[in-house]
């Protein structure tokens, strides 16, 4: 077969229609064929757009419904947003799997409470009064709001400055606790990034915004925490930030280089 | 501050992310988007609807279980959702034969210019299917015949070439010639989903 013979196999190759002697022939070359790979890739989209020529038919409400059951058993609890019977009955199973894997309540707790203690005394160390008036507060309230054992620190670093991320998992809550970041221009945001595990930055989620003020910020998260998930802070514009991150991350941090 | 950002916000990459760290309310977000054209396709491909339900739970629940096997670097969300219910529907109307006798003898297999006016509620969807139609018309009539044969009647080229009445050469060719013009015409300018410049896996 010449080439123009497999450059002619791509399309009935996206639609599934080959003969089995042409696919596996079609299949060995485009291993070693960088043009008919990428001509494969956008042959596959024009496949994907005409899903879209057939006549729109609602699905029953059922098929839903269907999903969610399938899915309920093996989903992740969603602390107090949980819906559904079925993810409720799962939530204490999960709850002591996740303590008895973290390192134990009374260590996370503990290294919550050294993290303060270091944050109190460098800055009882270097800080103006009401500067440090500021990052007592936004620490208390952060503990006073997670007020769970199973909390974790996360510390985020980068040549910027630092943040801890304080999340728990079970309580879907977290927030970030951020120091001596450098003010902003007007018009600009920092935003806060969960990143699921494995994930790629650009599928890095949007969790929250927030303009520092003397450096400080306490930023509540706006979205589900688990425990695997890794923290960046980038800059963006404002008042909304974006979608998804434009730059590399001048702060992160992961569950592995907890504090 | 703003309020807390619902998955619906979120983008299909996001969302895909969210759902292979086993949140369901991102799999349910994907469902929203994807779900109804998903069935829409599942039921043109098997004309039957329990059928083509059975498709598209099974196209969710694959996400569910192997959303990272999903390769932003490949393509859209969209492309692979959609690809993977064709395929399924496919396989499903090929191991059912009589589904098939029944398909060819109504005459379901072209693809549909009409569209009811006023039923749609989801204008993005209208716009693609608008567009897609669209590009579908300016094929000559052979070449879009090939096409909806393939792939709403999930034939083989052969099988499309013994239905028309025209060598397997000429059915390659009709195939070859009527996706590169689908894919000339739906080309969009700045609309490519989820381009980053610095993060490609």
């Amino acid at each position: 077969m010449t080439h123009t013979d497999f450059e002619q196999l791509a399309a009935g190759f996206v639609l599934g229609a080959l003969e089995p002697d042409d696919e596996s022939a079609f299949q060995r070359h485009l291993e070693g064929c960088s043009t008919c790979e990428a001509s494969v890739r956008e042959l596959e989209a024009v496949v994907g757009k005409l899903a879209y020529s057939a006549t729109p038919v609602e699905p029953p409400p059922s098929l839903r419904a269907s999903i969610r059951r399938e899915v309920a058993a093996t989903a992740r609890p969603r602390g107090a947003r949980a819906t559904g019977a079925a993810a409720a009955r799962e939530m204490p199973r999960h709850r002591r799997r996740w303590t008895t894997t973290v390192v134990g309540r009374l260590a996370v707790a503990a290294s919550v409470i050294v993290l303060l203690a270091l944050g109190f005394w460098n800055l009882s160390l270097r800080d103006q009064n009401d500067r440090y008036q500021q990052r007592i507060a936004a620490f208390e309230q952060a503990g006073r709001l997670l007020n769970d054992p199973a909390a974790q620190a996360i510390r985020l670093e980068g040549s910027a400055g630092k943040a801890t991320a304080l999340v728990s998992s079970p309580q879907d809550k977290g927030f970030l606790v951020v120091e001596d970041l450098p003010a902003l221009r007007a018009g600009r945001v920092y935003e806060v990034w969960g990143i699921p595990k494995e994930a790629s930055l650009n599928q890095a989620v949007p969790a929250g915004v927030f303009r520092p003020s003397r450096g400080v910020a306490l930023v509540p998260f706006e979205l589900a925490i688990t425990p695997t998930m890794s923290f960046g802070v980038t800059e963006e514009p404002g008042p909304e930030g974006s979608r998804s991150p434009t730059s590399n991350p001048i702060l992160k941090g992961s569950p592995t280089t907890r504090a | 501050m703003r309020g807390a950002r619902a998955p619906r916000a979120l983008q299909d990459g996001q969302l895909v992310a969210l759902v292979a760290d086993k949140d369901a309310g991102a799999l349910e977000a994907l469902y929203d988007r994807y779900g109804k054209v998903a069935y829409s396709l599942a039921r043109r491909i098997v004309a039957d609807e329990t059928l083509a339900q059975d498709v598209v739970q099974e196209v969710f629940l694959s996400i569910w279980r192997d959303a990272g096997r999903f390769d932003a670097a490949r393509g859209t969300v969209s492309t692979y959702l959609l690809a993977m219910t064709h395929h399924r529907a496919v396989d499903v109307v090929r191991r059912e034969e009589n589904l098939r006798r029944r398909r060819t003898s109504d005459e379901a297999l072209e693809f549909e210019p009409d569209r009811k006016p006023g039923v749609e509620d989801d204008v993005e969807a209208a716009e693609r299917r608008d567009q897609v139609r669209a590009a579908l018309a300016e094929l000559p009539v052979a070449q879009r015949e090939a096409l909806a044969l393939a792939y709403f009647g999930g034939y083989t080229q052969r099988e499309v070439a013994s239905l028309v009445g025209v060598p397997l050469g000429t059915v390659k060719t009709r195939m070859a010639a009527g996706m590169r013009k689908l894919k000339d015409a739906l080309r969009e300018p700045g609309r490519d989903e989820e381009d980053h410049p610095w993060s490609r896996r």
